[in-house]
């Protein structure tokens, strides 16, 4: 799972760590001074360059201890990140099945961007994708202001609508086949008695999608909700002030004070829900399983990559999906930031 | 109508919205407790669905325990999950410290790699993990899941900012009282750092207890399941042949973590809020 959290703080701790560091000298300066000081009051000349001398060999020390600090952090990341991207990148190049190789040049990118099951994933994937994002973080940030905005209940609000998100989204995916269960399923039942039209959900390749996506709404939408919640009430109530003043109704604030204020946690959610959206995988396995049944109608790229990868054990190809996909994600990651911040 | 009549109407409207939508959300849940609970819920389900049950039993449940394979699970990610909140929460806190109040070269340099990784998914490192952990000879036990936890950008960049907001002034006076750099961070940084070792915990829990395609990957034995992996098993040997049991064992298997966030739901929902993790 990866978290672009970092990108909203980037700029933020990039300026700290500015600040910081011209702390950082002006306090180095004063030890030093205070080094200089002391020495002052033996020899001069021998202790200057004696002082100079330790400074250095306590400053190599002082670092090597910091080192040691980040020690396993970055055994893990040599290991576990930097070694698999490049290994995989250079495995994209072989046939393999993690015994024999053999160097094919491009020829498992060639198959997998020609291949019409491989597409079909990324259509999949997209779909649910957007309409989930669509869907929920609009009526996310409904409720959130809907919560916000009443007296008595709030926490309780919370709590019950966080508690799909705390619910791993595996059991909630074997929930979720009873629900939309065609015949038996509480949903159809309950649009049934209400005279609406009923849904195939996950057994007809034409609806199944939509089943996902109503997994994912409800399972994403605690979520959202808590975020715009935290952010909701971070907007300075003097802006409300202000515009009491000026007689804007309820409505009014709500379109032109608290929307505006809200386009920066948007556009955090926009880009988290895509890069969780793209690496979709847990639920459409456990509803389809790797080939995403009915008729690979939920098949994902992740599951396209497990498929290739774990039960065909095509390390090769599976590779050269992995780094198509992980294109895709930032590219696309890249143009939401883009388009983001033009709202902004 | 006077306007404070209007205010508490369209309070109460609000609130009826909400108690509305809170329902339909809690629908699944409410419905999966009732099915388990029901002895006819067998191949068919009870259908028209009900909220109680007609002939109430504990059938469904004893089936579940009784099987050994779910409380198997259990202990499985206990082990899991409480090895790597342990090996992720320190390796942070060790970072994260460092890059705070560390002086030392590259120092920038090597806190962007560290945002980098955030970066990364883990669909492109799933087949070199797979076969360094295979030449190893480590492929069906808990180490693959545990060991590559060790790095987690988003816990060192939560902990650094922790650090930047403690005063660097605690490692002055320790200094000047002889203390080595190890020696502060013990017994000066560490003890001051409960509240965001808690929210660490709390994220680094819920990531590790609910990872599901790694452990796929690299868990073949059904003795060495974790939670997840044993749900999707049944769900995908069973489709929707065993109605009554999969709700059964779909409760048993959420109880504890919905107990577990009732009791502790401030500091989770404080935690998500502050991190942004997707569950």
């Amino acid at each position: 799972m990866i978290n672009l959290t970092s990108i909203q703080y980037f700029y933020q701790t990039q300026m700290e760590t500015l600040t910081k560091s011209v702390g950082k000298k002006e306090g180095k300066s004063l030890v030093r001074s205070q080094m200089e000081l002391q020495s002052n009051e033996g020899d001069q000349s021998v202790g200057i360059s004696n002082d100079v001398e330790t400074l250095k060999s306590k400053k190599r020390k002082a670092a090597i201890t910091w080192y040691i600090f980040l020690l396993p952090s970055f055994l893990g990341i040599l290991l576990f990140m930097v070694y698999p991207i490049v290994e995989s990148f250079r495995l994209s190049f072989f046939q393999s099945n993690g015994t024999i190789e053999k160097f094919i040049g491009i020829r498992n990118f060639e198959q997998v961007l020609t291949s019409k099951t491989f597409w079909n994933t990324v259509w999949n994937t997209f779909f649910i994708g957007f309409f989930q994002i669509m869907i929920t973080i609009p009526l996310g940030f409904v409720f959130a202001s809907l919560i916000n905005s009443v007296r008595k209940g709030q926490n309780f609000f919370k709590v019950i609508y966080f508690l799909p998100n705390v619910t791993s989204i595996v059991a909630a995916a074997m929930i979720f086949q009873f629900v939309l269960h065609p015949e038996m399923g509480v949903v159809n039942y309950a649009l049934d008695s209400l005279g609406l039209p009923t849904s195939t959900w996950f057994s007809d390749p034409s609806t199944s999608k939509w089943g996902v996506i109503l997994l994912a709404v409800w399972h994403w939408i605690g979520f959202v909700i808590i975020i715009c919640l935290a952010n909701l009430q971070a907007i300075s109530p003097e802006l409300y002030e202000a515009a009491k003043i000026d007689g804007a109704s309820g409505i009014q604030q709500w379109l032109f004070i608290t929307i505006p204020n809200m386009s920066g946690t948007f556009a955090f959610l926009l880009i988290t829900g895509w890069i969780g959206g793209l690496q979709r995988f847990n639920e459409v396995y456990v509803l389809g399983g790797p080939n995403g049944s009915p008729a690979r109608s939920i098949q994902t790229m992740g599951a396209f990559i497990y498929e290739r990868g774990f039960t065909g054990f095509e390390f090769g190809i599976a590779s050269a999906a992995t780094y198509i996909m992980f294109v895709i994600i930032l590219i696309f990651t890249f143009i939401n930031l883009k388009v983001s911040k033009m709202k902004l | 109508m006077n306007q404070k009549s209007m205010e508490r109407m369209s309070g109460a409207v609000k609130f009826l919205v909400l108690l509305v939508f809170g329902i339909l959300l809690m629908m699944p849940f409410v419905w999966m407790v009732s099915v388990g609970f029901d002895r006819t819920a067998n191949i068919t389900m009870p259908f028209p669905p009900r909220l109680i049950p007609e002939t109430i039993s504990g059938f469904n449940y004893g089936i579940v325990f009784e099987n050994g394979r779910l409380i198997q699970s259990y202990i499985n990610s206990g082990i899991v999950t409480t090895s790597s909140v342990f090996l992720q929460v320190f390796a942070s806190l060790l970072a994260g410290y460092a890059f705070s109040k560390g002086d030392f070269k590259h120092k920038k340099l090597l806190f962007i790699l560290v945002l980098c990784t955030l970066m990364i998914p883990m669909e492109p490192r799933l087949i070199p993990l797979y076969t360094l952990f295979n030449s190893f000879g480590l492929l069906n036990s808990f180490w693959p899941l545990i060991l590559p936890t060790v790095i987690n950008g988003m816990l060192i960049f939560l902990c650094k900012q922790f650090f930047d907001q403690l005063p660097s002034t605690l490692r002055e006076a320790a200094q000047i009282d002889g203390a080595g750099e190890f020696r502060i961070f013990f017994n000066v940084y560490l003890p001051l750092s409960g509240p965001i070792a808690a929210t660490m915990v709390i994220l680094s829990f819920i990531w590790s207890w609910n990872d599901f395609m790694w452990p796929l990957v690299v868990l073949n034995s059904q003795e060495l399941h974790t939670v997840p992996l044993y749900l999707a098993s049944f769900s995908l040997e069973n489709g929707t042949s065993l109605g009554g049991l999969t709700m059964a064992l779909a409760t048993v298997s959420i109880l504890p973590i919905v107990v577990l966030y009732l009791f502790l739901q401030r500091y989770i929902i404080q935690s998500i809020a502050l991190s942004g993790v997707k569950g």
